[in-house]
């Protein structure tokens, strides 16, 4: 358990009557980047509050880097940088002045804010008041704040909003730097294909509910998807081999993921076929896949139990 | 390689109120106060002279009667102006969500700003009200050392409070309020009937005329609107004539008994806007 960066362990929360997150559970090793994925108000933003400590699990039990949370001791609080949703920072204030104000609130040298402006890409406006900084900009700001005291873990709340695509590359990469350095991060994001490269594991909301959770290999084993094959030769091949037929739908090959090992075998074996192109479902098919269950049951009166669908 | 340093609790109150001071100051409204502080001091100071045409200020209880009633107008709004956005504005701007995960307590936090607030007005109040000491000191009409500046301790000790209890109300105001312009739009209707409808219906009390009763519910009125207890404790304190408050109070207040209930308001106002804060959920 030791090695578990963040553990929820049948979290539910309330606000009033509605239940933002259901009965969750899921842990999360230390060192690996988890996108934290959902549609707008599955519970995203809650999780992440409740693994500050800032909202109280009004049932069952989080644990963050061995402790148990609760606000009452902020011990851990050195030891997460968080980039909240939608910050804006204090305009009247440069953007030096507010990175050094968050600075000597964590304890960290003020010789520090300088080379991270630097790093950011924001040296030249540096002295700037903040309310003249685009959107993108007060993001890396953002960003930079949240690693300022070396966290051991990150909590970034739609990081790559308003950034432009190079920027967007650079938070990730800096992001791998930082998780290969032993720093658990939790990417919350609407970006799948920015996000897809760079997670080691995902974690599905709908609803205040885990639709899924585990790495993308996982998820697209267990999301019902297709592995897509693809030849010239297939449609000709089809008549020959009645065993093709069965997966055969519109030119290409669809098979589950459990029989795609097999399929390829008998490709190779029986119909010498050697580059066939082989496509996995992707994050954003695996979401959508996700999301389309989730209504189905809904629409059929169906609780979502927990665990995943 | 970062270093990383432990702070007391004093150094992180300290880092909140240089942050709130800068952020005031470049917001302008601790320039604007410092103004309007300074220009009253010095026209009440010298109005008699005007009126005259010559030098001859006017006297010591004129001078303390005319800086109290306006400083009952002005304080609580220059205290509202500078502290609206105390918390509203952070929240906003999406930071005090995120200084609630920094090392630092809601404690720290409220304390910091208010020392920063409080510090401004004070600055304010003492140098501009100070300098109208020091003319009188000087130019005067030959009251005594003592009483000019015991009148002026009072006088600023009492307006320090109540810029002190209106940065408390619109710090409870920000907390409640969900954006900016509700919580300047509260605060000022408040300031409004606090300072000028109050008194008004104190009046329509006494002319209503339910004899012995009512003026003791109007003395009791009186000692819950703190700038009536301003008014009133600086008008005893100069012995000055009470004004509009004289004509409402017959009754005779002790210096002591409207002292401890200012600091009874400040006390009060302190612990409810501390509760508030720690009840907050962001
Ligand atoms: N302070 C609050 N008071 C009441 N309800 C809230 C509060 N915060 C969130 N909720 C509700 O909880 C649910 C989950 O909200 P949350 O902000 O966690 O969603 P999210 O997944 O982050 O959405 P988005 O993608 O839009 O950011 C929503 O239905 C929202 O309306
Ligand atoms: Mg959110």
């Amino acid at each position: 358990m030791s090695q578990m960066a963040v553990t929820f362990n049948q979290v539910s929360h309330y606000f009033d009557e509605l239940r933002a997150l259901n009965d969750l559970s899921f842990s999360l090793p230390g060192g690996k980047l988890m996108a934290l994925l959902g549609h707008n108000g599955a519970g995203k933003s809650t999780l992440i509050k409740m693994i500050l400590g800032l909202l109280d699990p009004c049932q069952g039990e989080v644990s963050v880097l061995g402790q148990t949370q609760n606000p009452a001791s902020k011990a851990a609080s050195t030891d997460i940088g968080y980039l909240p949703e939608n910050i804006s920072f204090y305009d009247k204030l440069t953007g030096h002045e507010v990175l050094s104000y968050f600075a000597a609130l964590k304890g960290v040298s003020a010789r520090a804010v300088a080379p991270l402006l630097e790093e950011f890409g924001l040296a030249y406006a540096q002295h700037k008041a903040v309310k003249g900084y685009s959107k993108g900009m007060k993001q890396r700001l953002g960003f930079a704040q949240a690693i300022l005291a070396r966290p051991r873990l990150l909590l970034l709340d739609e990081p790559t909003v308003g950034l432009d695509p190079q920027a967007s590359q650079f938070i990730y990469h800096k992001l791998k730097q930082l998780t290969d350095q032993g720093c658990t991060a939790i990417v919350c994001t609407h970006e799948l294909q920015l996000v897809e490269p760079q997670l080691d594991l995902a974690l599905v909301l709908g609803r205040g509910k885990r639709l899924a959770f585990g790495t993308l290999d996982e998820l697209v084993l267990n999301c019902g998807l297709g592995v897509h094959m693809a030849h010239p030769a297939l449609a000709g091949l089809v008549a020959t081999h009645p065993l093709l037929q069965s997966f055969y739908r519109d030119g290409d090959l669809i098979c589950p993921v459990s029989q795609r090992e097999v399929l390829m075998k008998y490709l190779t074996l029986e119909c010498q076929l050697f580059d066939v192109k082989v496509t996995l479902p992707d994050l954003a098919q695996v979401y959508h896949a996700k999301m389309a269950q989730m209504q189905v049951m809904s629409e059929l009166g169906l609780s979502l139990t927990s665990g995943e669908l | 390689m970062l270093t990383t340093v432990k702070r007391p609790n004093l150094q992180l109150i300290w880092v909140i109120a240089t942050k709130e001071i800068k952020d005031s100051v470049r917001n302008r409204w601790v320039m604007v106060v410092f103004a309007i502080f300074w220009l009253l001091a010095l026209c009440m100071t010298f109005a008699g002279s005007a009126v005259g045409g010559t030098l001859s200020l006017p006297s010591l209880s004129s001078v303390v009667a005319s800086l109290t009633t306006i400083s009952v107008f002005i304080i609580p709004l220059a205290a509202i102006l500078l502290s609206y956005e105390a918390f509203v504005g952070e929240e906003e701007a999406g930071t005090l969500q995120l200084l609630l995960t920094y090392p630092v307590s809601k404690s720290q936090i409220l304390a910091g700003k208010l020392l920063a607030h409080g510090g401004v007005l004070f600055t304010a109040i003492a140098s501009s009200y100070g300098s109208s000491a020091a003319i009188l000191l000087v130019f005067g009409r030959g009251e005594s050392w003592g009483e000019i500046l015991s009148a002026f301790a009072l006088l600023i000790a009492s307006s320090c409070v109540l810029a002190v209890i209106f940065i408390l109300i619109s710090y409870l105001v920000s907390l409640k309020s969900a954006e900016k312009a509700r919580a300047v739009g509260s605060l000022l209707a408040l300031w409004f009937a606090l300072v000028l409808i109050y008194d008004l219906l104190l009046l329509l009390l006494l002319v209503a005329d339910l004899g012995y009763a009512s003026q003791w519910l109007v003395n009791l009125l009186i000692l819950l609107n703190p700038t009536d207890l301003y008014r009133a404790i600086n008008m005893l304190g100069a012995s000055a004539p009470l004004g509009s408050l004289g004509l409402l109070a017959q009754y005779e207040w002790s210096l002591p008994l409207l002292l401890s209930t200012c600091v009874a308001w400040l006390v009060g106002l302190l612990y409810w806007t501390r509760r508030v804060f720690l009840k907050k959920l962001v």
